[in-house]
């Protein structure tokens, strides 16, 4: 496990006000986040920013983290490897490093993306705040827990098998520290869509008092595919005509998701750009989704005599001014 | 150095997909984002969510389409760390998916 410097991640010296987080992290949020930024790596920096806002805004996780950091300074939890904190990245926290601490969530904070975070986070902060829970004497349902699953379209359409595996630091029976794995067999079932959530049911944090544990929430996301883009239940898929099946119309094969073809009819005087609807061949569900086709006219190179000829004997017997709206041809 | 022992359990567990015949109660959306049912009425309000229709008389009979689990979850970490209104996050969020729409259809193109 490598151990994960929070002040770094967000630019801050250890002594860093509230304020100063809080400032920090709406800065590069903004540079990083992953619909505007231009930054290569935009996706795994947000997640550490986001990992780090979520436990230096905490005062009590900030403290617990704190602690931890200056055993780590002093050689503590390194398994032995020389070099700064997590070098080798073999991190192991050292016994008791939680000790005092009891972490619980205001009303405001919501549920931490745990699962979207490094299993650094999950160990330290997870555990502690499952004991956290425990210890307090009202009742109520566990937190629900929200993770995400990256799926081939061929999955989402056929349905699949997945296996997860969640990790959580906790302590034996002779009061030792232990990471203990569960990990999940989740049936995705056929026809899921991007966005789609996937519940499993008593996978969240424990309930206090006798009351039910949360429920795990797997968000669906689909994999790009080479041919296909998804939105909702539609797909999308660009279809390249040449200019003599685009002008005299003409019966093409399409490949269709759930595997086999179908003929399709471009209709005369296509244009480029001109959307076809093949109803219902999109995702399954209740109305199916359509695929729709994106017609694209490519055009044959010019690279021998007689395509040259071809296309100058096009131009004599159809003459064809793209350019008329500019105002600027000769005529 | 601490040891430690890991143990691994393999559990076979059932799954539902959220949505269609299994929507999504009022009370279920709130405790998925740690929130109370009053901050979910506030997201019907502002538009961020929608209840499936038709609309039941009662906030606890609404009912949600998984995709509300997702925009309330945004709207919960925007009001979280930018401090943002609702008003305010459900217009972020209407740009945000208009972006990774239009986006989605660029790189399907071959042009981003």
């Amino acid at each position: 496990m490598e151990f994960k410097d929070y002040y770094k991640a967000l630019g801050l010296a250890s002594s860093a006000s509230e304020d100063d987080v809080r400032k920090a992290y709406r800065k590069l949020a903004r540079k990083y986040h992953p619909d505007v930024s231009k930054e290569a790596d935009a996706e795994v920096r947000m997640r550490d920013i986001n990992e780090a806002n979520d436990v230096l805004r905490d005062k009590e996780k900030r403290a617990a983290y704190d602690a931890l950091a200056a055993r780590v300074a002093r050689g503590e939890g390194m398994g032995g490897a020389a070099g700064g904190p997590g070098a080798g990245g073999d991190f192991q926290p050292p016994p008791g490093w939680d000790e005092g601490f009891e972490f619980h969530r205001g009303p405001h904070q919501g549920p931490a993306d745990h699962a979207d975070f490094s299993e650094f986070f999950s160990s330290m902060f997870g555990a502690a705040e499952r004991r956290g829970a425990e210890r307090r004497n009202h009742r109520a349902k566990g937190e629900d827990h929200h993770a995400a699953i990256e799926i081939s379209l061929e999955d989402a359409l056929n349905g699949a098998e997945r296996e997860i595996t969640l990790r959580a630091l906790d302590t034996d029976a002779q009061g030792q520290p232990t990471f203990v794995n569960r990990t999940l067999s989740v049936k995705i079932p056929s026809g899921v869509h991007p966005g789609q959530f996937i519940r499993l049911t008593g996978h969240g944090m424990p309930g206090q008092g006798g009351e039910p544990a949360g429920d795990l929430y797997l968000e669906v996301r689909i994999a790009p595919h080479k041919l296909y883009r998804i939105e909702d239940r539609d797909l999308y898929m660009t279809l390249p005509v040449t200019p003599t099946e685009a002008a005299l119309g003409a019966q093409v094969e399409v490949p269709t998701p759930g595997g086999g073809v179908v003929e399709v009819t471009v209709p005369r005087n296509a244009r480029s750009g001109l959307k076809l609807r093949l109803k219902g061949r999109g995702l399954p569900g209740k109305p199916p989704g359509n695929l729709y086709l994106l017609l694209d006219i490519a055009l044959p190179p010019a690279d021998t005599d007689a395509a040259r000829e071809a296309y100058a004997h096009l131009a004599k017997a159809a003459p064809f001014d793209p350019r008329r709206h500019l105002g600027i041809s000769g005529d | 150095m601490a040891s430690y022992t890991i143990t691994t359990h393999t559990i076979t567990t059932s799954s539902t997909a959220i949505g269609g015949a299994r929507p999504l109660a009022a009370r279920e959306l709130a405790h998925a984002v740690g929130a109370e049912i009053d901050w979910v009425v506030q997201l019907v309000e502002v538009g961020i969510v929608e209840v499936e229709a038709p609309v039941p008389a009662r906030t606890e009979d609404w009912r949600f389409h998984g995709a509300a689990l997702q925009h309330a979850l945004e709207a919960r970490r925007l009001e979280r760390d930018f401090g943002v209104g609702l008003d305010a996050a459900a217009l972020i969020l209407d740009l945000e998916h208009e972006v990774r729409r239009l986006k989605a259809m660029l790189a399907a193109l071959g042009r981003s």
